[in-house]
């Protein structure tokens, strides 16, 4: 069947999966998996990480062809199907790992790989303005010349999404995608999903965040370790449902209440101002003992926190106070040498070696220790100790020092992470976005590894756009707006319309 | 302070894997390879295996075996050494020059001016080491350019002190043992190589500075981030990296008893090709000494069993490029 064949006649089923069953070398990854997109709809899918969410909708967009099963797009079963055909049906996805060209501006993105041309040359006055008009039309504020490399995550993000909303109407994938949005931001998302139902696409949507579940889904598909384990028409179950069949097990909080015992100030920014003029007079400080979430909308400067405690970016004005005394840090390793660790928001391209071990990643401070060498010679029987320590706490799965780390999964890997953090004593914390990207299950180990430290007396920043996160496990919340902090919530002043407000300026 | 974790548990780790799928996935497709390519050779021309062609392919490959170590240094940081031949040719040249100055000067001492001979080496390989590095490390200059210069500047060097000819009279001692002598029928050079090769094996598996390398080349922001001095490491393995070729040259020119100002132009390349042969990746953080041997042995191998067979050098050049993109490609279908 041709592409053009396939539109001519647009059918109700816009994507259907039959009985598909994939394995890659001996693991099985998808068992008889059956999901149908329909038009006018948001089929919303939750699911741990290693459910098989990814590989479901690469088998869905030809990325991988299933050992068995059947692929039908418009009701047609399609052959030799490969993304590039899957685009030309109008089934787009927006995966978590972007597909845009840093080096080439928004205008050339959104046109990438369906340039218009006149003959052989391109017709760059038009592609510009009508990738201007498209994203205008969504209301959000992108300039078309910039660089991608310059805009922020979010924004790419957006812009992978808008780009996919380019091509032919069909069906849209979206895999987490409020993973790294404000509110804000989300909120365009969502009105954009509504306007894209009543046009007649079909959509996918993947996430693990239940309010999202209560906002779009028509239909809800529940996978756990590779099978389909429950659909539902929306409003026809509860979360706690929701929750046993993703996770398999029954939880009785989703949030541990940690209790705050608060003591000295661990840490403290008087005034701190930095040099690119992301942040200017900040004031804010953390105890021993507690958890202080901070919040905001992206750009708010939130992020640069933990860059300037740890040294990465300069101070322009102000100072650091490390237990009550003035401090300035050079750079992570005296940070690091001060009991301060910093986990960075993105924990692929500024926290893990991806092509080393699992072992190597979690032991590459431990050896800077005497438990980890001697006259620089390391202490493996030591180190391995370590490492399979951490595996069975933190529940690493695999459970395969030798893994190299681009081979676990989000979830894992900031495992990993949380493993190097915890591979030397600490005093402080500072967490940014830790648990973007990260499904349920791991969320709560997470979750539950913060309330260990804490109660241990360890002075934890969290930094997170996810408000339930933040309002749930804060002790105290500062919120920034447009680099300065315009409001400290505690209490019952914790709240997710407090944090909005603040948010957007108070 | 959070003191660490409880190291009282223990997690159950997975049974391990078929012996054959683990050979693999440690030592490469390479034993693979040289296996079967010892035999079709031996069974091309009986004189493969014979005590002298053994002894030939091993004086044959030490040279490139020392280079090809220096550059997986620098290829598991993340970068190259272009510079490794020039300074090779430069190495000759100076110790060459003194060598002969210091025998002049002294005619009994021979080894004295052997002596002298090797601090040079070892001052020139500081110097280009310190010229690399400070490109690489502090200027933050990318490898491929700084490497290309300098290899261009100690060639220049080299000419310029030469004059473009070679130095003959080189002392005795030198030629003598240091090139075609022989230990317990092992020739010096292979001799002089194992404890280097050792010294190399320790220091990028079992060091804490081994491990701060792979995580440096592997991604160093987050070893910036995890509180590893990446400049520093980047310093010392490029200057270990022109000693060791510096070194390499010193040898190279006992072997062929005179200082060349041309030595070594064909050593960047086949150091790479045999690095790269025995599993290191150009993007960085990957590769081991045991593999570079394997690939130094298998290039080696593949060359004196060739000229054994007769083929003409154009088919050995055509045969190494077809041979080299097909251990990078099985190295992929390993990984996968």
């Amino acid at each position: 069947m041709t592409p053009a064949a396939a539109l001519d006649r647009p059918h109700d089923s816009v994507v259907s999966l039959n009985g598909i069953w994939k394995s890659f070398g001996g693991l099985s990854v998808l068992k008889d998996v059956s999901i149908e997109l329909r038009r006018g709809e948001v089929h919303v899918l939750l699911g741990e990480n290693g459910a098989g969410k990814s590989t479901l909708v690469n088998v869905m967009i030809g990325a991988h062809a299933p050992d068995r099963g059947e692929v039908r797009l418009h009701a047609k079963p399609v052959d030799d199907l490969n993304p590039f055909v899957a685009r030309q049906l109008g089934i787009n996805a927006v995966m978590q790992d972007f597909s845009l060209a840093p080096a080439m501006t928004v205008a050339e993105n959104y046109f990438l790989g369906r340039e218009e041309t006149r003959g052989p040359f391109l017709r760059k006055g038009e592609m510009r303005a009508a990738a201007h008009a498209a994203i205008q039309s969504l209301g959000v504020a992108i300039d078309v010349d910039t660089p991608v490399s310059d805009l922020s995550r979010p924004e790419q993000q957006l812009l992978e999404i808008i780009r996919a909303l380019g091509g032919r109407p069909g069906a849209l994938i979206l895999d987490e995608p409020t993973a790294t949005l404000s509110h804000d931001e989300s909120e365009i998302l969502f009105s954009t999903l509504d306007r894209l139902r009543r046009g007649g696409w079909a959509v996918l949507y993947i996430t693990h965040r239940l309010n999202e579940v209560h906002r779009l889904a028509d239909r809800i598909t529940i996978l756990r370790d590779g099978s389909v384990v429950a659909q539902y028409p929306a409003g026809q179950v509860s979360d706690e449902r929701l929750i046993r069949d993703m996770v398999g097990r029954s939880l009785e909080t989703f949030y541990p209440a940690v209790q705050s015992q608060a003591g000295d100030v661990a840490l403290a920014l008087v005034g701190v101002s930095d040099k690119n003029g992301r942040i200017s007079d900040v004031t804010l400080n953390v105890r021993y003992g507690e958890i202080v979430g901070i919040g905001g909308l992206v750009g708010c400067g939130k992020g640069e926190i933990g860059s300037i405690v740890f040294g990465l970016d300069a101070l322009k004005a102000g100072r650091l106070e490390l237990d009550g005394q003035p401090r300035r840090f050079s750079g992570p390793r005296d940070a690091l040498q001060h009991g301060i660790v910093y986990l960075p928001q993105d924990r692929r391209g500024e926290a893990l070696a991806l092509n080393r071990s699992a072992d190597e990643n979690m032991t590459i401070e431990r050896i800077r220790s005497g438990e980890g060498a001697a006259w620089g010679f390391l202490k493996t029987g030591s180190l391995s100790n370590f490492v399979r320590s951490m595996i069975s706490m933190l529940d690493i799965r695999p459970p395969d020092p030798e893994k190299p780390a681009q081979d676990f999964s989000g979830g894992n890997q900031q495992k990993l992470v949380l493993g190097r953090a915890l591979s030397r004593p600490r005093k402080i914390f500072i967490l940014c976005e830790p648990t973007a990207g990260i499904d349920v299950g791991a969320r709560l180990d997470f979750y539950q590894q913060m309330e260990r430290l804490c109660q241990q007396g360890a002075a934890i920043v969290l930094i997170s756009s996810d408000l339930q996160e933040l309002i749930h496990l804060s002790h105290r919340i500062y919120v920034m707006h447009r680099g300065r902090v315009v409001g400290e919530l505690s209490g019952d002043r914790r709240t997710e319309d407090e944090v909005t407000r603040y948010a957007f300026g108070g | 302070m959070i003191e660490s974790t409880d190291l009282t548990k223990r997690a159950e780790l997975p049974s391990p894997k078929r012996i054959g799928a683990k050979f693999l996935a440690r030592f490469g497709p390479l034993p693979f390879l040289i296996v079967p390519s010892i035999l079709i050779f031996a069974w091309g021309n009986p004189r493969f295996l014979s005590e002298a062609n053994v002894v030939n392919m091993l004086q044959q490959g030490v040279y490139l075996l020392l280079a090809a170590i220096a550059q997986l240094l620098v290829l598991i940081a993340g970068g190259f050494d272009l510079s490794v031949g020039s300074n090779i040719a430069l190495t000759s040249i100076v110790s060459s020059s003194l060598m002969v100055a210091v025998q002049q000067a002294y005619p009994d001492a021979a080894w004295l001016a052997v002596l002298v001979g090797l601090v040079a080496t070892l001052g020139v390989g500081a110097f280009a080491g310190v010229c690399n590095a400070a490109g690489v490390a502090l200027l933050k200059v990318n490898p491929f350019i700084v490497t290309l210069a300098t290899a261009s500047i100690f060639q220049g060097l080299t000419l310029l002190i030469s004059q473009g000819l070679q130095i003959e009279g080189l002392p005795e001692p030198f030629v003598e043992v240091l090139g075609a002598g022989f230990v317990w029928q092992i020739p010096v050079p292979a001799l002089i190589a194992i404890p280097i090769v050792l010294f190399f094996y320790v220091l990028t598996s079992w060091t804490r500075f081994g491990r701060n390398l792979y995580a440096t080349g592997s991604n160093p922001r987050a070893a910036l981030i995890a509180g590893i001095s990446v400049p520093q490491v980047l310093f010392v393995t490029y200057l270990c990296c022109a000693v060791l070729a510096a070194i390499t040259g010193f040898l190279l020119t006992a072997r062929v008893a005179s200082g060349e100002p041309l030595l070594g132009a064909e050593f960047p390349l086949r150091s790479i090709t045999a690095a790269v042969i025995g599993g290191c990746s150009l993007r960085g953080g990957k590769g081991t000494v045991v593999g570079v041997v394997l690939g130094v042995v298998f290039v080696t191998i593949l060359a004196n069993g060739m000229d054994l067979l007769r083929l003409g050098s154009n088919y050995q050049m055509i045969i190494l490029g077809v041979v080299l993109i097909g251990a990078v490609v099985l190295d992929r279908y390993r990984a996968a």
